[in-house]
């Protein structure tokens, strides 16, 4: 063979410093405009991790612009300086190496400290939207096919499709579903969390920018998924007060009573494994998670009684459910800490009495 | 020739041939060669990209307008959840492997069939038979909760839905099999001398393929069994308020369909670390590393999948291995990208079609990884999850990544199996067009979901329009730029010129016999002597039979046997 033929290693090729030094040039100068673009005139940042999360994906676009650019510029120029040209006969080869171990190191330990630091500034983000916020607005978010359920602690009524908040009050949202999955987005909050029935899952936020914002579903929930949206508001504090009292009023006025006879077993069960069934199992009164077991309630022969000591009648259900317990069982919250409206009350009576125990 | 004669020894049990069946249904319907199941492969996964395709077509002209142009909602989610499903199962990974896997593979590591002919025909016609089921849901309602299928909805779908789930449980048995085929074909019948160190790159990405095909998809399989005893017979075991759990489909799916990314990139890998070598004149650069990459890219692939469920609800602390460990495999990744740039550094490169899709690959590829990255970090999944962004990156990774490379596989290998070259031309139009409509179809997809557009959706805001129109257009020319492909195709049968046995002047062992290779694929079976990509040396093997007469069934067997090619 011919082996003089072969070509022998020249250098890096020409032009190869000056293209990496543009490159490089060029990624400083992409860096530095990324840096400085505020993300928020394209899509508010309406609440606190909204810019922390704006941050974070920043800095990655900075890290993803210098690796697309180096790759593709290095594809191009390679592409170019190495082509086979018409002199070439068709038996030219190229230069014959199979590697390079400093070469390959570099390109391992490089992007591995890369990966690190990408990593490390990750969690540091992810730490942050664990952390409790103090003194908050807690509340709730309900999906259902298609619409979003709101419930306030201090309301007896759910409020359907939009949901107000106070700007500067941190708010612990916890999110669930009463049928498929959903999800709650807020693009100018930057969070989501899917709403799973049998399950409820919590984001914390803070609100920062009075406005109106879309609350979206990123999950698909059937035939009306596109359109099943809701609005955040977020409202000054006088506001908040305003609209808050409103509802109050409302609810004073019209349905503000529990009817028991409305109450839908089915409907309680689904409720009964969001909210009860922590605490309480469907065995009997002995099987104990942190209450009794509530699978006889209305027949056990060895609990005759509530743990009220009255008889279990619907009403003296409803009075547990109302006002809570606290005795020699144990403590149970009343309906404003379980966040119960005086439909979920009478559904929870109408499921409870329908029990006959296993 | 003694190393030859000390092989002859081993090579026994092949060396039996059979005769070559004459009539059409044996030959050509229900063969047991693996050449021809590969082509039976090859176009019936080309029939169903093309309708897939058309599927993704109707999706772009519904969403030409923000009410949605063209379908009712219930109409547009079964059109975009088998538009999703018959590309990921009906067209990528049966082509990936099925189809160049069967094709390519045995000849490569000269064998003259995989291990299992019987599996390997059982196991094909499985997937035709997948792919009716699949796409005649549409007849009875098809399946609206897009290709994941998460339950409860699921199990609340159309009547289709449960036609989906026997499709996509059949082709999984498909995949399984040949999975566990290619293994023991790989394991056991390389030509004496191919060490593991001396296989091409494309049966190192085909035996991790295989590897993650045969355990992985075991999983999807318990899934679709759960879901299809749920929807028929009621058995909660998804449904919260009987004691089920909705996650629990999403542990099983994506345990299974992260591990399914994998099988659907890394025999791309592998075609364009064929090619790359071919037509830069150069050994591949970092052989061992890239080997590595692929083995180490399956094995972290399995310990990630919870990274499409940061949204889902998990323990918080939980999030956090997954999303390192997804940032890791950047690593693997980068170092495939890293050889195969330093393999083009000092070549002679050829500007063949194949070619220029493996270069453009390498760019798609590297965007889609890139955006890949941000969706692993908690924090920003958390505004991306569920968007048009997670659109954009799937479709920069298996269409910029998977079906780039198999464009490049078809173009490359076209000449081998037909014995005659396409058009090169014609070629380099369609990778041009398809490039830049591809780039102009997915780029704007990033902006949309970051600015707010959720994913899965038949109507959307009006802000929305102009990217989503910008979309819509180029996806036409990319569908149109698969017509040239089509063409190229026809054009070859009836004018392309003969190819011969090596048109590009490759190395592996393929190229050394006739185009299109005989029944028996070798005469006698080669002794190999090193990995192939060292241009300029005398090619490796001793004792190959050149296969390489005009006629294609090779010349007289007695002739003297030439060395080198």
């Amino acid at each position: 063979m011919a082996e003089a033929s072969v070509p022998r290693r020249q250098g890096l090729g020409p032009w190869f410093w000056t293209v990496t030094s543009a490159m490089t040039v060029l990624n400083i100068a992409v860096g530095i405009f990324i840096v400085w673009f505020p993300i928020r005139i394209l899509l508010p940042e309406a609440a606190d991790p909204a810019g922390q999360i704006d941050d974070l994906f920043k800095f990655m676009s900075v890290v993803g612009n210098a690796i697309f650019t180096y790759v593709t510029g290095y594809l191009i120029y390679f592409s170019i300086v190495w082509r086979r040209r018409a002199a070439d006969g068709p038996d030219a080869i190229g230069i014959q190496i199979h590697d390079n171990p400093k070469l390959e190191t570099w390109w391992t330990v490089i992007p591995v400290i890369l990966v690190a630091i990408i990593a490390v500034f990750s969690v540091r983000i992810w730490m942050e939207l664990q952390n409790s916020l103090g003194d908050v607005l807690t509340m709730e978010a309900v999906g259902q096919q298609f619409k979003y359920e709101f419930r306030y602690p201090k309301l007896k009524e759910s409020v359907y499709n939009e949901m107000h908040v106070p700007v500067g009050t941190p708010v612990t949202l916890h999110v669930t579903s009463i049928d498929v999955i959903h999800s709650f987005w807020v693009p100018e909050v930057r969070l989501k969390a899917d709403m799973v029935p049998g399950l409820v899952q919590t984001l914390r936020f803070t609100p920062e920018v009075i406005g109106k914002y879309p609350i979206i579903c990123t999950e698909f929930c059937g035939t009306n998924h596109s359109t099943m949206r809701a609005t955040l508001y977020i409202d000054s504090q006088k506001d908040f007060g305003t609209w808050l009292a409103a509802r109050f009023k409302e609810q004073g006025q019209g349905g503000g009573t529990i009817v028991l006879a409305q109450g839908v077993a089915d409907d309680g069960r689904v409720l009964f494994g969001q909210k009860c069934s922590t605490c309480h199992s469907l065995g009997p009164f002995a099987q104990k998670i942190v209450g009794p077991g509530l699978g006889n309630l209305a027949h056990d022969p060895d609990h005759a009684d509530l743990v009220t000591g009255k008889p279990p009648t619907p009403q003296n259900v409803e009075d547990i459910l109302v006002n809570g317990y606290s005795g020699p069982i144990g403590v149970m919250p009343n309906r404003h800490a379980n966040a119960l409206s005086n439909s979920d009350i009478s559904n929870l009576v109408a499921y409870l009495l329908s029990l006959h125990g296993k | 020739m003694s190393v030859a004669a000390t092989f002859t020894g081993h090579g026994h049990a092949h060396d039996h041939i059979h005769p070559e069946p004459t009539g059409f249904v044996r030959k050509y319907l229900f063969s047991l060669d693996a050449k021809v199941i590969g082509i039976q492969y090859m176009l019936t996964g080309f029939l169903f990209f093309i309708i897939s395709g058309l599927l993704a077509e109707v999706i772009r002209v519904q969403l030409l307008v923000p009410k949605g142009a063209l379908l009712s909602n219930d109409a547009y989610n079964g059109v975009y959840s088998l538009h999703g499903s018959g590309m990921v199962w009906m067209v990528i990974i049966p082509l990936m492997t099925g189809g160049f896997g069967n094709y390519v593979m045995p000849l490569m590591i000269g064998a003259r069939d995989v291990a299992f002919p019987w599996l390997n025909l059982i196991a094909f016609w499985m997937f035709p038979i997948a792919g009716v089921i699949l796409f005649s849901s549409f007849l009875i309602g098809a399946p609206d909760a897009g290709w994941t299928e998460y339950p409860p909805i699921s199990v609340q779908g159309p009547p289709g839905t449960t036609l989906w789930c026997v499709a996509i449980f059949l082709i999984g048995i498909s995949s399984t099999l040949t999975g566990i085929n290619f293994m023991v074909t790989i394991v056991k019948m390389r030509a004496p001398g191919m060490t593991f160190t001396r296989m091409p790159l494309f049966i190192w990405a085909q035996f991790a393929t295989a590897a993650l095909n045969m355990i992985a998809t075991t999983a999807l399989a318990a899934a679709l069994l759960a879901l299809f005893l749920e929807r028929v017979f009621s058995i909660p075991f998804y449904d919260p308020a009987r004691g089920g759990s909705p996650l629990l489909w999403q542990h099983m799916f994506w345990f299974y369909s992260h591990p399914a990314v994998y099988i659907m990139i890394l025999p791309a890998f592998g075609i364009v670390s064929e090619i790359y070598p071919t037509f830069a004149r150069k050994p591949i650069f970092g052989y061992k590393m890239i080997a590595f990459s692929s083995v180490a890219i399956a094995l972290l692939g399995f310990m990630v999948w919870a990274h499409h469920m940061f949204t889902s609800g998990m323990a918080p602390w939980l999030q956090l291995p997954f999303m390192i460990l997804t940032m890791v495999i950047a690593v693997p990744t980068g170092i495939k990208i890293f050889s195969w740039l330093a393999t083009l550094w000092g070549g002679k490169i050829w500007f063949t079609s194949a070619m220029l899709f493996s270069l453009g690959f390498i760019a798609t590829f590297t965007f889609g990884g890139v955006t890949g990255i941000f969706l692993s970090a908690v924090p920003v999944d958390l505004h991306e999850h569920g968007t048009y962004f997670v659109v954009a990156h799937i479709h920069y990774v298996l269409y910029g990544g998977s079906i780039l490379g198999l464009f490049a596989g078809i173009y490359y290998w076209w000449p081998k199996m037909t014995g005659r070259m396409m058009n090169d031309r014609l070629g380099h139009w369609h990778f041009w067009l398809t490039f830049i409509a591809f780039n102009v179809t997915f780029m704007p997809m990033h902006w949309l979901g970051l600015l707010g557009m959720p994913r899965r959706v038949a109507t959307y805001d009006p802000q929305f329009q102009f990217f989503n129109d910008v979309a819509s257009i180029a996806s036409f020319v990319l569908a149109g730029s698969t017509l040239l492909l089509i063409y190229n195709m026809l054009w070859s049968f009836r004018y392309g010129p003969k190819a011969g046995p090596n048109p590009w002047g490759a190395r592996t062992l393929e190229w050394q016999i006739s185009s299109p290779p005989p029944y028996y694929n070798f005469k006698t079976i080669p002794a190999v002597l090193k990995n192939p990509y060292n241009f300029g040396e005398p090619l490796p093997y001793i004792g190959l039979e050149s296969m390489a007469g005009e006629d294609g069934h090779g010349p007289d067997p007695h002739a003297p046997v030439p060395v080198h090619a």
